[in-house]
């Protein structure tokens, strides 16, 4: 690997200053939660930033005191720091209850090893999982001018908001915490600011070699999630293409919120089939104010994949998503 | 499938393609037009003294492995997988199948919890307690565990061995009584490529109930 | 659980016969000494420049900044070394056994080749004084490419105009340099067909699966004066030292080659690999032992993987459910360079007189192909095997029915040493439940989660041959050592062999220890592939120790300080009969329609591989080979883009293997014989596993839904394409 600086930090400003001060110097310098992910581009020449350079500095965030609790607001919602491991999200008993959806996304990442040490901040922000970036093509996510999925081997890419990049974004919590209505905090250098998750993601036609909001020198430090109204409940549901320990070909996050057998609202974010968590209104709205039989979860289904534009190889995604939706909705909802 | 194996006849769009693949693929990759070619051969040692590899930054550190106390200096680059193979004695039974986070033979326990030593810095270990298969066995005395992977055949070439009998220590020691379904949930992170998959959760199994020649008990 | 014991016809022995764990076992449980784990003080860590180009033109190579760069011992290319050839070139298959094919070919595979033909192929070798020196050395070598034509696809290389591979054209030549294919006529294959009541024909492909062995490839070479010391993973270290030598330009004494633990083996190991010319090379260059490691996706790209095929099929039969004739054509995918033979097998197992089959090895720029597990067999097996069952469906006839009327049985003119296909079924059918299990209407069930079953049968060589050991029984330590030139790559040889010495000698397992895993200490042994070690070194075995007892009964036991040494170099024949090994495996799949999942829900494996010598590790050879061929049937393939070449899923996660969770349990039950051969009747097992797992998961992947999947690997997508 090539020769790098471990800095440690004592705060996230000082993190924030680190990065700034090697930009004046000419060098590059990122930040790290677990590193699992980061340190694959290190080895691979990837760059981690688009158009930046290989890495000359890495911050290890784990070095900030307090980033790394999970904490239970007084209102009932959660504060998550951004280096809880998704090991802690997926054994918090209050997380398991009240945000399945948040612990169910958070156990179908990868395998134990890498939740172990990996981040909820380091999920949300890893880069894309396409194999065109993976393989060092100079591709939008690494800072050059195409997309080679679009008219090439594409199985695995976007069926929704693709263009001019057609990657789908890898993160099985970013769809959890869309749906829960999550909020994000983020420290830079005007300091901290509070960014929803439906406006944390980007889509490619607005930046197409970001996948996200964060600039380089701001860091990602935490996560909360407003208490669930009463009757609410959620989940997530990941489909790959082996049993564990690859990321979504197609996913669901659903939360209702049930009144009797009523639904009062209704979340459906998708994952693994757009460059960003893809909230499908059009399938919420229908189950707004009815039953949850199963002729309304098929019609949820089919409204969700409604809008979906399949690229040469991948129609296979549009109706295993509608199953997706329709199953996952169903089974919530009838779950006593 | 075919179509995705066709070599479609040259068009300028696929010429760009491979023209601009070659240009940003990192240095290694790096095709360009480039001065006269330079007289290739074994290059020989310059001057009398050896050259030495260039300084990497690096930083003292203190941690613990199998229990003992360790104090040394590490390239901050280094990997814990590197380190433990390569610049302390004796602990190259934690195996580097990938380097990727893909296969889990590198798989050693960092606090109680396993970890890929192949996608983790040395540097990071400072005031932590690493734990490798060189750990089961500190006297050869072998463990319940490393007595039921014997028993059960659960090595065919090995390599995988150390990290499955790290990541399922940690199994045992979180739930002594798991089910079948538990250990694979819990072991997915091992990849066995002689796929040997179903005795390593019988031996798993048989540890957890204490069946092995030796009997139980840690 | 264990696996069914000796059937009541064969006599219970001492030894052989009981499960006992590995003479190396606790060394396998703590962490075993692998190549990679080999150290030399002052050695040199080395690294490869390989090609990002499918076909390219070397135009220059400029090493000079990487040779300015501190640390930086040597540097080749083949401009440096351009006359080393690797191994026989590119013919006939490589033909590690056949040292004139080198002479012979047109095709020769240099150490480092100009053009490069696949990418991934060596470029250059760097040697340094540590691993991130010469990596950063790798990545400063510029090379100036002119890029050639490419292509990936078999069937596309033998269109006219395709960009040529070889000046000779695509297709593989045979010894004599001829473009032919493998197989030919047999019996009338055209009467056949015209006495055919109903023909079917189909197409089916099968991928590229690399044989992905976990220890990555890694070579320590150390010079001592002119004798070549080579720590390197190979199934076969006489081959390998024969090998090296023959391409050093050195005597076979004159290297010695190491392997005692090996990260996995699955074949096309059983010789020398280029890496071993490259840390040589760069040893002698420096005068210093060079350490030569290769990352997984160089392995990956740099070694060899099952060769992906594309079969057209044809059979002929009558209403009565008869085939009457069978015509394959097929082209194998080698990749540029032939190393191995690109055959088919499958056909053999029915006993149809007219058959006719025309099998290409065709050259592409795809990284290179090569012997995994039973060569020429799971990827012969799929076709045939599916394209059967269609045809008992088509008769209506119960699969394992039609399998019973028109397998191949010993005739008077074709003699076997055995035959128990007929028990394999049978127990088969009784321990799988397959009455109950199998849809005589496939597709049948309702709702979207629907079961199925399918099942195959095979035979498979179990040939005995020449092999070597060495036994010393030693008066001062009254211990008995046994010298065999086995490594053990994972179904523990090593203890096979203690165990029919033990059995032979009538002494305790434990009084007999194994010197294996270095020419320099072993005798010649045919190397750990084609399931031969048991076999043919283990028969070596049985001869050596009957001349030490016989010795014992002679002179007696030797004296304080003496020792009585016995070799044997026995080739036995079986005297024109056939030797094969047999199999029936049945699996239940429950296959998601909606979500194109597939789940094997139950999975039996009956094997007569001879006499059983340790039931335990023979079971897991069978588990394993079976979940590798359900990984090949569901998962593994290596996919490039076709506009530029570039393979996109190198590597564990890319090629999706299995994982804990992906393994269903696997039910094995041997049907114990002896036929009279090898050591107390013994036959093949290693690679008997993995022939029929694809064949019998696609065709209850039918059974299940009524879809026949023609195309390996069966993954969701195609699962949900074929039912959309």
């Amino acid at each position: 690997m090539r020769a790098f600086a471990n800095r440690n930090p004592r705060t996230v400003q000082e993190a924030v200053a680190i990065v700034q001060v090697a930009r004046g110097e000419g060098r590059t310098a990122y930040v790290a939660g677990g590193g699992t992910d980061l340190l694959q581009l290190v080895k691979d020449h990837i760059p981690n930033r688009p158009g930046r350079g290989e890495l000359d500095v890495l911050i290890n965030l784990k070095s900030v005191p307090a980033l790394d609790r999970i904490e239970v607001t007084p209102a009932g919602g959660l504060s998550l720091g951004a280096l809880v491991t998704l090991t802690e999200l997926v054994e918090h008993a209050t997380v398991r209850e009240r945000f399945a959806a948040l612990a169910e996304a958070a156990s179908v990442v990868a395998t134990p090893q890498i939740r172990n040490v990996g981040t909820v901040g380091g999920n949300l922000a890893q880069r894309p999982w396409c194999w065109y970036f993976r393989n060092g093509f100079p591709c939008f996510k690494a800072g050059g001018d195409r997309c080679f999925s679009a008219g090439g081997e594409n199985q695995l890419h976007a069926i929704f908001g693709g263009g001019p990049s057609y990657i789908v974004h890898p993160s099985d919590l970013a769809p959890a915490l869309v749906a829960l209505g999550a909020m994000f905090r983020i420290t830079g250098a005007a300091g901290e600011r509070m960014v929803s998750a439906s406006d944390f993601f980007v889509l490619p036609r607005t930046d197409a070699l970001r996948e996200n909001v964060l600039a380089d020198d701001d860091v990602l430090v935490g996560v909360d999630v407003p208490a669930p109204a009463l009757g609410t409940r959620s989940t997530y549901h990941k489909i790959m293409d082996r049993e564990a320990w690859t990321h979504a070909l197609s996913s669901a996050a659903v939360v209702l919120e049930m009144d009797g057998d009523l639904c009062r609202r209704a979340s459906v974010v998708l994952g693994g089939v757009a460059p960003i968590p893809w909230r499908v209104p059009e399938a919420e709205a229908l189950l707004v104010g009815r039953r949850v039989t199963p002729e309304l979860a098929r019609e949820v289904g089919a409204a969700a994949v409604a809008g979906a534009r399949p690229l040469a190889k991948n129609a296979y995604k549009v109706p295993l998503t509608r199953s997706v939706v329709e199953r996952t909705v169903l089974a919530l909802a009838s779950r006593a | 499938m075919e179509d995705a194996h066709r070599n479609t006849p040259a068009h300028p769009a696929d010429e760009l393609d491979r023209r601009d693949f070659l240009k940003g693929s990192g240095a290694a990759l790096v095709a360009a037009g480039l001065t006269s070619p330079a007289a290739v051969g074994a290059v020989p040692p310059s001057g009398s003294a050896q050259q030495a590899a260039p300084e990497a930054p690096s930083t003292f550190l203190r941690f613990t492995l199998n229990g003992a106390p360790y104090n040394l200096r590490v390239e901050d680059r280094w990997t814990l997988a590197e380190m433990l193979r390569d610049h302390l004695m004796g602990f190259l039974g934690t195996k580097v199948g990938c380097e990727r986070g893909e296969c889990g033979a590198c798989t050693v326990l960092v606090d109680g919890a396993p970890v890929y030593s192949c996608s983790t810095l040395a540097v990071w270990m400072e005031g932590r307690s690493v734990r490798t298969v060189e750990g089961l066995a500190p006297r050869g005395e072998l463990s319940p565990l490393q007595r039921a992977f014997v028993d059960h055949n659960a090595p065919q070439c090995g390599f995988c061995t150390p990290g499955q009998l790290m990541t399922a220590t940690a199994l045992l020691e979180r739930n002594p009584s798991p089910t079948p379904d538990e250990v694979r949930r819990g072991m997915v992170g091992n990849l066995c490529r002689c796929a040997n998959y179903n005795a390593i959760v019988e031996a798993v199994m048989a540890a957890a109930r204490g069946a092995t020649t030796t009997g139980g008990g840690a | 659980m264990n696996p069914r014991q000796a059937a009541p016809q064969l006599a219970p022995m001492r030894t052989v016969g009981h499960s006992v764990p590995r003479i190396d076992a606790a060394e396998r449980v703590t962490g075993a000494n692998y190549t990679r784990d080999f150290v030399r003080l002052g050695m040199l860590y080395a690294r490869l420049l390989t090609s990002p180009h499918p076909h390219a033109r070397i135009l220059s190579i400029d090493t000079s900044r990487a040779a300015a760069l501190p640390g930086v011992r040597a540097i080749i290319t083949h401009q440096t070394h351009p006359d080393i050839v690797y191994s026989s070139g590119s013919i006939a298959g490589g033909a590690q056994y056949n040292d004139a094919a080198k002479d012979i070919t047109l095709h020769k595979r240099f150490m480092f080749n100009n053009p490069v033909r696949h990418v991934g192929e060596p470029v250059a070798a760097v040697a340094a004084v540590d691993r991130h020196v010469a990596e950063e050395a790798a990545g400063l070598i510029t090379v100036e490419y002119e890029q050639l034509p490419f292509v990936l696809d078999a069937e596309e290389a033998l269109a006219p105009g395709a960009p040529q591979v070889w000046p000779e054209g695509n297709i593989g030549l045979n010894g004599r340099n001829e473009p032919r294919p493998l197989g030919g006529r047999q019996g009338d294959p055209d009467a056949g067909f015209a006495a055919a009541e109903r023909i079917l024909e189909g197409r089916y492909t099968t991928a590229f699966c690399q044989d992905a062995q976990l220890e990555p490839r890694s070579v320590l070479a150390v010079w001592e004066g002119d004798k070549l010391q080579l720590y390197t993973p190979t199934q076969g270290i006489s081959n390998c030292r024969h090998d090296n030598a023959r391409d050093l330009g050195l005597e076979d004494h004159q290297v010695q080659i190491i392997c005692h633990y090996m990260g996995g083996g699955f074949g096309d190991k059983n010789g020398s690999y280029y890496h071993d010319l490259i840390a040589a090379t760069l040893a002698k260059a420096t005068g210093t032992p060079v350490k030569l490691e290769l990352t997984r996706k160089e392995d990956w790209l740099g070694t060899h993987g099952r060769w992906p095929t594309t079969q057209d099929l044809r059979v002929g039969f009558t209403a009565d459910g008869t085939v009457t004739a069978v015509e394959l054509r097929a082209l194998s995918g080698m990749g540029p360079y032939l190393r191995r033979s690109g055959s088919l097998s499958g056909i053999d197992a029915y006993a149809c007189a007219n058959v006719d089959r025309q099998i290409y090895p065709v050259h592409t720029n795809r990284t290179v192909s090569g012997n995994f597990r039973a060569p020429s067999e799971p990827q012969g097996y799929f076709p045939i095997q599916s394209m059967m069952d269609d045809v008992a469906y088509a008769v209506g006839m119960d699969p394992v029915d039609f399998a019973r009327r028109n397998m191949r049985r010993p005739s008077e003119t074709v003699r076997f040493t055995n035959f128990s296909l007929d028990e394999c079924i049978d127990r088969g059918v009784d321990l799988f439940d397959w009455r109950n299990r199998w849809r005589p209407t496939p597709g049948s069930d309702a709702g979207p989660i629907k079961r199925g079953a399918g099942f195959s049968f095979m035979m498979f060589r179990s040939g005995v041959g020449p092999s070597s050991a060495i036994l010393r029984l030693d008066g001062t330590t009254n211990r008995y050592t046994l010298f065999v030139g086995v490594t053990d790559i994972g179904p523990g040889a090593k203890t096979t062999m203690a165990l029919i010495a033990a059995e032979e000698l009538g002494v305790p397992l434990e009084q007999v220890d194994v010197v294996w895993g270095d020419t320099d200490r072993c005798p010649y042994s045919v190397g750990e592939s084609g399931s031969r070690t048991t076999i043919m070194t283990g028969y070596a075995v049985v001869e050596a120790a009957r001349d030490l007892k016989r010795q014992i009964t002679e002179r007696g036991v030797p004296a304080l300080g003496d020792v009585r040494i016995a070799s044997a170099t026995p080739n036995p024949s079986t005297e024109g009969r056939q030797r094969l090994c047999f199999a029936a495996h049945f699996c239940e799949v429950e296959v998601d329609v909606q979500l194109g999942h597939v789940r094997v829900t139950k999975f039996v494996a009956v094997h007569e591989s001879g006499r059983i010598l340790n039931p335990l590790p023979a079971r897991d050879q069978i588990r394993g080979a079976v979940l590798q061929g359900i990984s090949m049937a569901l998962r593994e393939d290596l996919l490039y883009d076709g506009r530029n070449g570039q393979p996109l899923t190198a590597g564990y996660y890319g090629a999706r293997h299995l994982t804990h969770l992906d393994a269903p349990e696997i039910e094995v039950s041997f049907i114990e014989t002896d036929d009279g051969y090898g050591p107390f009747g013994a036959k093949t097992v290693g690679e008997a596993g993995i022939i029929l797992s694809p064949s019998a998961v696609g065709n209850a992947i039918y059974n299940a839904t009524g879809v026949r999947m023609k195309d390996l690997p069966i993954t969701r997508q195609r699962i949900l394409e074929a039912l959309a």
